[in-house]
């Protein structure tokens, strides 16, 4: 039992990695009809910017760390929905996808010939320390970790459900033709979800980056195809849902790493999709029609 | 470049042709399988242990394995028949990575450590000769009735079911003439490099597939090949680059997905006239003559206009 509970625990942590990340996927797939490809690579760009800002200034304590990731995601994230995303919107939904892994690769190759191929160290900046709650051992880095991206995704629930950016944002996920002609500015909505999603992106990388203590160029490729069908599994009509989806994929993997053996933790997501989409075509919760 | 340094990249691109032209079969009705690598690894894992376990020679182990990649293409579509069109090319994915989670669990085809100990039976002229086969059947799965079936299911399933095409024969056929190819390809690469692993059947494997595809533009025969030809060649032509090609590729990806929509080479629109230097080199060929004053009516979510068929 005591097992089960602790890898629960570890699964929660995990989980809401891949959440944060599926749910820069689903509001960029929602709102824009793009799958957003480079994604887990702006992520990687955040987790990078976040190590120059530790390693080069390194009493600038962790709230600043994350702020240079938000800024760096942030960034690159803008300047990609200019150039690339916004332009494919409308597209065939493969061919944004091709589109965005052609950014991908270059962000991806970019980094390594910067930063190397090989994975780089990543400052800790939290003391190592246990905690102990009941039968689960839980590091400090993984209950903070846990709780930015719980936060993360308490803000974006806030944000979809509860500012008027939110309601437009909603609207334009059901029909884009009729929230134009409501006077819902549409290109302004699309810069502001994937800028979001490239600051949440930019702070869960360096709390991940802070949780294994490596970064690596090749980083996004390890969340990108999880948090994806994590999105695909939950449908994309509510947010809330593709969270609690990616948290319970992060549990079952824990599990079956716990008990069964971790080769075969990769393949949980997609006996998980293939399963749910061939009863429910639309995902758990629903999709909006595309 | 000596002929021995090119003879690999030849076979290369060779085989990156079988499988597309197998892929671009698959496409026609509609269904862009993610799960091309995945098949061909099938072909291959199954040409291998026929070969090493069974002591089979290499052109019957060849044909075996096209028949078993086929029956998994044809699982595949019966598996994905009901499922929406975007849902389905993610199912494929998933049946691809179930796949290739498969091979690295099962110890009797090597598992994690992968599939060692083929022999070495493929040439440069088995490569040509399973290109010529691949492209004969394309070709003439091209030009058949089953083609313009395959096409019709792809622009509008209803309107083509209604017209009595059996959507679940044509698709279930598609699938196995081009699984029947792609696995072609995975034996003769796999007596090739000698050694098959598990990674090799991943989704990021298929993608190289899915990229040629569209690279080339799927509208015609042509485009697959010119994409696979093109793609393969163009890492090894920057290699002078060597630290930027794959940032390059990466750049001319989605250049081309920017700027070519419908891939490189396409069908001439209808009514489109071209131009070089005031020469007209096409000229305009209107598909009915216009009634007076009926402009299709654009639609404003996609900005298509109505009645032409999506890019896909």
């Amino acid at each position: 039992m005591d097992l089960f509970l602790q890898q629960v625990a570890n699964g929660l942590v995990i989980g809401s990695t891949y959440a944060v990340v599926a749910i820069g996927f689903a509001l960029a797939f929602t709102v824009l009809r793009v799958i957003n490809f480079a994604h887990p690579d702006i992520f990687m760009v955040g987790m990078f910017t976040g190590l120059v800002a530790a390693t080069q200034y390194p009493v600038v304590g962790v709230g600043l760390v994350m702020l240079a990731g938000m800024l760096g995601a942030g960034a690159v994230g803008f300047v990609l929905e200019r150039t690339v995303i916004a332009p494919l919107r409308g597209r065939d939904v493969l061919m944004t996808l091709i589109g965005t892994l052609g950014v991908a690769i270059m962000l991806q190759n970019g980094m390594a010939l910067i930063a190397g191929p090989d994975p780089v160290a990543f400052p800790s900046l939290l003391p190592r320390r246990s905690i102990d709650i009941g039968p689960v051992a839980l590091t400090l880095r993984q209950i903070a970790n846990f709780a930015i991206c719980l936060l993360l995704l308490a803000l974006v629930s806030f944000y979809v459900r509860g500012t008027s950016y939110g309601r437009a944002t909603r609207a334009i996920a059901e029909r884009p033709d009729v929230a134009a002609a409501f006077g819902v500015n549409v290109g302004r909505i699309c810069q502001f979800t994937i800028l979001l999603a490239s600051l949440m992106a930019g702070a869960a990388a360096v709390s991940v980056g802070m949780l294994y203590g490596s970064a690596s160029a090749f980083v996004g490729l390890l969340y990108g195809l999880k948090a994806f069908i994590c999105m695909l599994v939950a449908g994309n009509r509510y947010f809330e849902g593709v969270m609690v989806v990616a948290i319970a994929i992060g549990i079952i993997e824990a599990l079956v790493t716990g008990y069964l053996s971790s080769s075969l933790r990769d393949a949980v997501a997609f006996f998980v999709m293939i399963g749910v989409l061939y009863y429910r075509p639309n995902g758990l919760f629903g999709s909006y029609s595309s | 470049m000596t002929y021995a340094g090119l003879e690999p990249v030849l076979i290369f691109t060779l085989l990156n042709v079988v499988m597309v032209l197998g892929l671009y079969v698959t496409a026609m009705s509609g269904q862009l399988s993610m799960a091309t690598a995945a098949i061909a690894g099938v072909g291959g894992y199954a040409s291998a242990v026929l070969t090493v376990k069974f002591g089979w020679a290499f052109l019957p182990a060849i044909l075996m394995a096209s028949l078993l990649s086929a029956l998994v293409g044809v699982a595949l579509a019966l598996v994905t028949l009901k499922m929406r069109d975007f849902i389905l090319k993610l199912t494929t994915l998933a049946f691809g990575e179930a796949l290739a989670v498969l091979a690295f669990n099962w110890d009797y085809i090597g598992g994690a450590n992968s599939f060692t100990g083929i022999g070495l039976k493929t040439t440069i002229w088995t490569c040509v000769i399973a290109t010529s086969v691949a492209l004969y059947v394309a070709w003439r799965f091209d030009g058949s009735r089953l083609g313009f079936a395959a096409r019709a299911v792809r622009d509008d399933p209803i309107a083509a079911g209604a017209m009595g095409v059996s959507i679940a024969e044509v698709r279930g056929i598609t699938f196995a003439v081009g699984g029947a190819v792609v696995g072609m390809g995975g034996a003769v690469q796999g007596h090739y490099m000698l050694v098959i692993s598990p990674h090799e059947l991943g989704f990021f494997i298929s993608l190289n597939f899915i990229i040629f595809l569209l690279f080339g533009g799927l509208q015609t025969l042509w485009g697959p090949l010119f994409g696979a030809i093109l793609l393969t060649a163009l890492p090894e032509m920057l290699r002078f680059t060597s630290e930027y090609r794959l940032i390059l590729y990466g750049l001319i990806i989605t250049l081309v997905v920017l700027l070519r929509p419908n891939g490189m080479l396409t069908r001439v629109p209808t009514g489109r006239e071209w131009r070089l230097f005031g020469y007209v080199l096409t000229p305009a060929r209107p598909i009915a003559p216009p009634s007076a004053g009926v402009k299709p009516l654009p639609v404003a979510a996609t900005g298509r206009p109505v009645g032409q068929a999506a890019a896909q």
